[in-house]
C-alpha cells in the first residue's frame, strides 16, 4: 500500500522534473472524463455530488492552510465562505453582473473580511480564539438570517448561472468543469504557497510562535496573511456555490454544524497536509451523502469520528501514509549508503 | 568596538526583578560568557535582548549602532541577532532541513506572493537555499536526517540543530542559552569546539551562557556574572573566578553542587 503511494509520488515528481505543471495537467487530464463515468455509470446524482465534494475542496484546502499548516483553531470559516456567497448572489442579481465580475468581488471583499476574523489571533490562542471566530462566524449567518435584503428566511433564490457567450453552466456536467477547474487550481496554489518560506513560516508559527518570531517571522502579518489566504479560498468556494444549479442559498447553509462538518474533514484527512484535506473533503462529503436519511443524528455522528480521530490518529489519514513514506525513504537511503560504502 | 552594549537594562515580572540595572558590553568578534546561579537572570537577558520580552523603561539596549530596546523579535533578528533557547524550542513536526530554512526566513530573496505568481522563481530560489543549508548541516552532521522531523532526533541532535537554525539566520551576534545542557561533559568539550569552529566560519560574536564553569573559563574570553538580577563581576576568567563575589553569591547558597567545587578549583 505504502509502496504504491511511494511509487505514485516518484512518477509525480519525476513528471514534475520535466515541468513543474506536467502532474497538474495530467491529474486534470485524469479527471475530464469524471462527470460522464458518474452519470452513465451510477447516476447524474453523482455528479453533483462531485461538483459539491469539489466545494469542500476549496474549503477544506482553505482552512487547512490557516487550521493545518498555521495552527490557528478557527471556527469562523463558514462564515466566510457565507460572504462569499451572498456578495456574488446580491452583485449579479442587483447589479445584472456577469459571475466572472461579481465572483471576483466577492472574493476579495470575502478576503478583507479574513482579516477581521484574523484580528483576534494576533492576541488569543486555542479555545479563546476559537470563541471569538466562533461568535465572528455566527454573526455573519445570523446577520443573513435577520436580514430581507440577504435572504433572510426565504433564502436567495434565481441567482443567474455563469456563462460565457451563449454557454451557460446551467447542468451538473458543465458546472463540474468550472469547480473541477477551480479545484485544481486551488490545490496547486496552497502546495506553491506552502512549500515556499510562506508556508514554512506558517508550520513555524503553528509549531512555536516565540521561535519564529526569533527566526525573523513577522508573527501577526503571517498570521493574518494565512487568514486572508483561507478566506479567499472560502469566498470562491461561497461564490462558485451560489451560483451552482439551481441557483439559491439559505443561511441554513452556514451553519455551525457545517462548520464540524468541514473541521471533521481536515481533521480526518490530515491537519497540515494538502492532500490530506482534499482527502478528507471526498470522504466526508460521501459520507455526509450516506448518512443524510439519518441527518438527526450526523452531528453525533460526525462528532464521534471527530473524537476517535483526535485521540487515536492525530495526524489524521494523510499523516499516517506520509509518515511511513518518510520513515520509508530515511531506511531505503541507509540502506543505499550503506551498499556504496 | 561595543558590537552590544546595555545599560540600565531591567526587566520585572510583577514583583519579581529577574534583571536590574544591568550593563553589559559585548566586544565585537568576542566570545564572551554569562554565568550565574540558577534564577539569577541569564535567560530573561537572551529574552529581553532578542524582543521575547520588552525591558522596562529606562533601559537602552544599543545593538550594532542601532537602539532596538523597543523592536519586536522579527526586527531584531533582520539586524542580525540570533539566539537558542535553553528549552531549544525546535520546530519538532518539521523537518530537519526545514528547521533550518526557517532560521533563513530573513534572508528568503523572494517575496510572501512570489509563490503565486513567479512559482519558478521561488522553486529555484528554494533549492539554491536548501543547497546552502544541506552544506551547514553537513557541518553540523546532520545532514543525513535532513527529511526526517526533528522530533525524530536525540537529544544532542536537537542541541545541535537549535545551533544550526541560529547561524542559518546569518547572525552578526550569536546568544547561545545553556547549548550543552543535558550532555555528558565529553559532548559539552566537543560542543564548545563546534562552537568556536562556527564562529570562526562564520565570524560571529558569541555571548554563551552555561552552567558548567568550567567549559566557560576555558573558551569564553570575557565573562560576566549575575546575580539575583544584578552583575555582580565581569572581567577576564582570571579575574572573575578569584572574585569574591562571585565565590560568595555560588556558595552563598549552600550548594555544594559540582559547579561550586569546579569553580574553585578551576
Ligand atoms: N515569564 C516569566 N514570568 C515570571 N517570572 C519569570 C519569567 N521568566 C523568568 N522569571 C523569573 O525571573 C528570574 C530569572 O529567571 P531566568 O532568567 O530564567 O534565570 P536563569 O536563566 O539565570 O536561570 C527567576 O526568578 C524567574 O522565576
Ligand atoms: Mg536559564
Amino acid at each position: 500500500m505504502i509502496g504504491f503511494f511511494t511509487g505514485v509520488e516518484a512518477f509525480f515528481t519525476g513528471l514534475s522534473r520535466i515541468h513543474r505543471l506536467l502532474p497538474w495537467i495530467l491529474a486534470y487530464l485524469l479527471l475530464l472524463p469524471l462527470p460522464f463515468l458518474l452519470k452513465f455509470g451510477i447516476s447524474e446524482y453523482y455528479v453533483d455530488l462531485a461538483n459539491r465534494a469539489c466545494l469542500f475542496i476549496l474549503l477544506s484546502v482553505g482552512l487547512n492552510i490557516v487550521k493545518g499548516f498555521c495552527g490557528q483553531v478557527t471556527v469562523g470559516h463558514i462564515g466566510l465562505y457565507a460572504i462569499g456567497a451572498v456578495t456574488s448572489a446580491l452583485l449579479a442579481i442587483n447589479y445584472q453582473l456577469p459571475f466572472w465580475v461579481s465572483a471576483p468581488i466577492a472574493i476579495l471583499i470575502t478576503g478583507l473580511a479574513g482579516i477581521i476574523v484574523g484580528l483576534p489571533s494576533v492576541r488569543l490562542e486555542g479555545a479563546y480564539l476559537a470563541l471569538a471566530t466562533l461568535g465572528l462566524g455566527e454573526s455573519v449567518r445570523i446577520m443573513i438570517a435577520v436580514t430581507p435584503a440577504f435572504g433572510s428566511s426565504t433564502g436567495i433564490m434565481m441567482i443567474p448561472e455563469p456563462k460565457i457567450g451563449e454557454f451557460i453552466f446551467n447542468s451538473f456536467e458543465s458546472y463540474y468543469y468550472l469547480v473541477m477547474t477551480c479545484a485544481i487550481i486551488g490545490i496547486y496554489l496552497s502546495f506553491a504557497i506552502l512549500r515556499s518560506s510562506t508556508g514554512r513560516a506558517f508550520q513555524a508559527i503553528r509549531e512555536d510562535a516565540i521561535a519564529a518570531s526569533v527566526a525573523g517571522i513577522n508573527v501577526p502579518f503571517y498570521k493574518l496573511l494565512a487568514f486572508v489566504i483561507s478566506a479567499l479560498y472560502a469566498g470562491l468556494a461561497g461564490a462558485l456555490f451560489a451560483h451552482m444549479p439551481p441557483g439559491y442559498l439559505h443561511h441554513n447553509n452556514f451553519t455551525i454544524i457545517e462548520m464540524v462538518t468541514l473541521l471533521l474533514m481536515v481533521v480526518l484527512g490530515g491537519i497540515g497536509n494538502i492532500w490530506g484535506g482534499v482527502i478528507g473533503a471526498i470522504v466526508v462529503t460521501v459520507i455526509y451523502d450516506q448518512t443524510k436519511d439519518y441527518y438527526f443524528y450526523q452531528p453525533l455522528i460526525f462528532g464521534i469520528i471527530m473524537v476517535v480521530m483526535v485521540v487515536f490518529m492525530p495526524h489524521g489519514i494523510g499523516g499516517v501514509v506520509k509518515q511511513a513514506m518518510i520513515k520509508r525513504k530515511f531506511i531505503e537511503n541507509q540502506e543505499e549508503s550503506r551498499g556504496s560504502a | 568596538m561595543a558590537l552590544l552594549e546595555t545599560k540600565g537594562l531591567s526587566k520585572s515580572f510583577g514583583g519579581v526583578q529577574a534583571l536590574q540595572d544591568v550593563d553589559v558590553h559585548i566586544e565585537e568578534g568576542s566570545i564572551h560568557g554569562l554565568i550565574g546561579p540558577n534564577g539569577s537572570g541569564k535567560s530573561t537577558f537572551f529574552n529581553v535582548i532578542s524582543g521575547v520580552y520588552r525591558p522596562d523603561s529606562g533601559s537602552s539596549v544599543l545593538f550594532d549602532n542601532h537602539e532596538i530596546s523597543q523592536l519586536p523579535p522579527h526586527k531584531i533578528t533582520e539586524l542580525g541577532i540570533s539566539r537558542t533557547f535553553q528549552l531549544l524550542r525546535l520546530f519538532l513536526e518539521m523537518t530537519v532541513l526545514e528547521n533550518v530554512m526557517v532560521g533563513y526566513h530573513c534572508h528568503t530573496p523572494y517575496g510572501f506572493l512570489s509563490p503565486i505568481l513567479q512559482g519558478s522563481k521561488v522553486r529555484e530560489a528554494d533549492e539554491k537555499i536548501q543547497d546552502e543549508m544541506i552544506e551547514m548541516l553537513q557541518f553540523l552532521g546532520l545532514a543525513s536526517y535532513a527529511n526526517l522531523p526533528a522530533g525524530e532526533l536525540s537529544g544532542g541532535q536537537r542541541r545541535l540543530l537549535s545551533l544550526g537554525r541560529a547561524i542559518a539566520m546569518k547572525p552578526k551576534l550569536l546568544l547561545l542559552d545553556e547549548p550543552g545542557a543535558g550532555l555528558s561533559p565529553v559532548n559539552v568539550d566537543h560542543l564548545m569546539h563546534t562552537i568556536l569552529s562556527l564562529k570562526e566560519k562564520y565570524k560571529l560574536t558569541v555571548v554563551v551562557v552555561e552552567h558548567i564553569l568550567k567549559v566557560v573559563m576555558n573558551t569564553c574570553e570575557r565573562i560576566t556574572v549575575l546575580d539575583h538580577g544584578q552583575k555582580i563581576a565581569e572581567g577576564s576568567p582570571e579575574e572573575v573566578k578569584n572574585d569574591h563575589a562571585v565565590i560568595e553569591a555560588y556558595l552563598g547558597r549552600e550548594m555544594a553542587d559540582e559547579d561550586i567545587r569546579q569553580v574553585i578549583r578551576a
